[in-house]
């Protein structure tokens, strides 16, 4: 088993301590930070998503991959400074809507969104539109990327969309929504420009909105 | 060649969608669903009712006979006499029998005159009319909520109510559906509206808001607060209600957050808050109430469980009808099913899943992370009912929202599961769901001797209310000054411990 392959496996397996040691190891013997990432993380938490999709992964299966996959990552980012084969998929602000109090799906979609290479601004839960704005702002998003788990608080998504307007930030940015009640339709209703239907869709949905821009 | 028509029903509560063309028996449809037809089908009797909630079924002479105008105007249809000419959802009237009545015994202090006693649920209304001097109950009614026509679950009934005229129509919708179940009690016991003297209501914290004409915006999303949450009373005059003038209706006061007056009459029913000793009570259904504490505290909270335990979003789930899975048991490794009704399988109720999944990770059919064995995709329990691997999910959901939710407030509490005296659970599916099961599912770790299953404890709740209407206004002002509601949401390690909860307990898992 190469290097790589051991790390994919503990990161699938959701084993945090052996994906920091296979991390430092790797490091040891000479591998570039640059190299764990399309040869190991990247297609581990694919391998998760996948597994999610099919139901083989439940919740607690996912975040025990995505803690594993962290104990990497917390290793690797420091030395990426500067490393010009490292480009940042680019920059997501995510959070759950205001009024909302859901983080666990939202959460799922961030660790996956990080380890496929994004920056991820998390503002947390019940976010109300201003924050997003500034967040937007202060880190020149490319993606903004909102939860909701309540038929009730959905309607909050649009309140979003309208405020980035209102701010004159829609053009620069893509928004993304997904959470249990949300569907395409609703999406496209409130004229939002993408939707994951699960974390791993968010992955790709955030990839092309960032291609297209 | 021309193309036929075809037609989309959704029927409910099941929520099973079917195709049909234009002009094909509602009879057929309906029949491979598990409605029943007692007399053949030839429209002789009303045993096959279902309600047409949205589309247009044309009521023939038959029906027009055995239905009365109102009934035909609420869309009430017999499904023998009925073909497909249009888009439909109906309601069947034959779940209705697994709604839970009340028959307990109970102590009283006889009063004069006669009381309606109503258990306002999201999904069904019991109501029972009483006679205060004997204790006697006189007659009982029991109805689907005719909201539930605008959303089956609380959430999706506070969005209808967010729309213009929304809480208006819900409002006049229940006060309606209830003076009409009040006055099909009256006729039954063949008494008259003037002899009525008090109506208590009871129900969760959006039933209290919608029927008393309070906004609800407070309750659609976090904190989930509303200020309104006391005693409601109301003179059956301007309710527009047949009864006696002096007449009072009262809605008894909510706990906090969802938690609803169902409870507090629960509390009332099992006597919790004159308990020396810690005890518990739970309610489970789609919105899952816990209580537990003792005559000096009391922590309450609800938690979101999900339909799972009501066989909704199940694929082959249904309510415990005529078909419906509702007992598995292992026997020299096999499984063993029980049916309602002694016919063939066509589904799976809530005590059924719960049991399934017990047998399963007995039998390791099924891992303790959920995962069926060998990477199934489903499971079956008898030909053609199986269990999907998603299903299993919305199972693990459903008990671990209610696992944490109890491990929260017993942590409050400062004591543990384990040292509870005695857990009462409320309700339909607490009266069927298998003891032994729920523990080894890792929903209620408790031995079975320490679980009691308590009945329609909010209907119970309700009719001792109505006898204690001399000395006590309804406010139980003093009792809920010991209740203190849990805002689970709020609670930042309730997502770790539902994290946690997801899982089944393993078969090492020590059980008496």
């Amino acid at each position: 088993m190469s290097i790589f392959d051991e790390l994919q496996q503990a990161i699938i397996d959701g084993k945090a301590p052996v994906a920091k040691e296979v991390t430092e190891r790797a490091l040891g013997e000479g591998v570039r930070p640059a190299e764990l990432f399309p040869n190991a993380i990247v297609p581990a938490m694919n391998e998760v998503g996948r597994r999610m999709r099919d139901c083989e992964f439940f919740i607690p299966e996912v975040l025990i991959a995505a803690r594993a996959a962290r104990a990497a990552t917390d290793i690797l980012r420091p030395l990426l400074v500067g490393d010009e084969e490292v480009r940042s998929a680019g920059t997501v602000v995510c959070g759950t809507v205001k009024g909302d109090l859901h983080d666990i799906g939202k959460n799922i979609v961030a660790m996956m969104l990080e380890s496929a290479g994004f920056q991820i601004v998390d503002l947390g839960v019940d976010v109300p539109p201003e924050k997003v704005v500034a967040a937007v702002r202060e880190h020149g998003a490319n993606v903004v990327a909102m939860s909701a788990l309540l038929t009730t608080t959905m309607v909050n998504m649009k309140a979003v969309i309208d405020a980035l307007a209102a701010a004159g930030l829609r053009d620069q940015v893509k928004v993304m929504v997904g959470g249990a009640p949300v569907t395409e339709s609703w999406a496209q209703s409130i004229g939002a420009d993408g939707y994951g239907k699960d974390a791993s869709a968010a992955v790709e949905t955030a990839r092309s909105l960032v291609a297209a821009a | 060649m021309t193309e036929k028509k075809t037609h989309r029903i959704i029927v409910r509560p099941t929520g099973v969608e079917l195709r049909a063309p234009a002009g094909a028996s509602l009879r057929d449809l309906l029949f491979e669903q598990g409605v029943e037809f007692p007399c053949g089908g030839q429209g002789r009797c009303r045993g096959c009712r279902v309600r047409v909630l949205e589309g247009t079924a044309e009521a023939n002479a038959a029906q027009r006979e055995r239905l009365s105008p109102q009934e035909l105007e609420d869309g009430w249809r017999l499904a023998c006499q009925c073909s497909l000419g249009d888009d439909l959802v109906v309601e069947l009237r034959q779940w209705d029998a697994a709604i839970l009545v009340d028959d307990t015994p109970f102590h009283f202090e006889p009063r004069p005159g006669l009381g309606v006693a109503v258990d306002l649920g999201t999904t069904t209304l019991v109501a029972q009319l009483v006679n205060l001097s004997t204790g006697k109950v006189l007659a009982v009614r029991t109805a689907l909520n005719a909201q539930a026509r605008y959303g089956a679950d609380i959430m999706s009934r506070l969005q209808f109510a967010a729309a213009e005229d929304g809480r208006a129509t819900l409002e006049r919708l229940i006060r309606r559906q209830i003076a009409s179940l009040i006055t099909h009690l009256m006729v039954s016991a063949k008494v008259s509206g003037d002899e009525i003297r008090d109506v208590v209501l009871v129900g969760n914290t959006v039933m209290h808001h919608l029927f008393c004409g309070i906004d609800v915006e407070p309750l659609s999303h976090y904190p989930f607060e509303s200020n309104e949450i006391g005693l409601q009373t109301f003179r059956a005059s301007e309710l527009e209600w047949n009864l006696n003038k002096a007449s009072t209706v009262r809605f008894l006061p909510c706990l906090g957050g969802f938690v609803g007056s169902d409870i507090l009459a629960g509390i009332l029913a099992t006597k919790l808050a004159k308990s020396l000793e810690n005890v518990g009570l739970m309610d489970l259904g789609t919105n899952g109430e816990i209580v537990v504490g003792n005559q000096s505290k009391l922590y309450c909270a609800s938690t979101a469980a999900g339909p799972a335990f009501e066989g909704a979003r199940i694929s082959m789930g249904m309510r415990a009808a005529t078909g419906a899975i509702c007992q598995v048991q292992v026997e020299d490794e096999r499984l063993v099913c029980q049916v309602l009704g002694n016919v063939a399988p066509q589904g799976v109720c809530g005590s059924g899943l719960v049991d399934a999944v017990a047998a399963g990770l007995e039998i390791e059919a099924i891992q303790s992370s959920g995962r069926l064995g060998n990477g199934a995709k489903e499971w079956t329990l008898a030909e053609p009912v199986v269990l999907t691997q998603n299903d299993i999910r919305e199972l693990q959901l459903a008990k671990a929202a209610i696992a944490a939710g109890s491990r929260i407030l017993l942590e409050r509490l400062g004591t543990s599961l384990q040292d509870l005296k005695m857990l009462y659970l409320a309700g339909a599916f607490g009266n069927y769901i298998r003891r032994s099961s729920a523990r080894r599912i890792g929903l209620i770790d408790l031995p079975i001797d320490k679980v009691t299953p308590a009945g329609n404890t909010a209907l119970l709740g309700a009719k001792l209310a109505l006898f204690s209407l001399d000395g006590e206004d309804g406010s139980y002002t003093e009792l809920r000054c010991r209740i203190e509601h849990v805002p689970l949401n709020a609670d930042q390690s309730f997502q770790d411990i539902f994290v946690e909860e997801l899982a089944f307990p393993s078969s090492t898992h020590v059980r008496s």
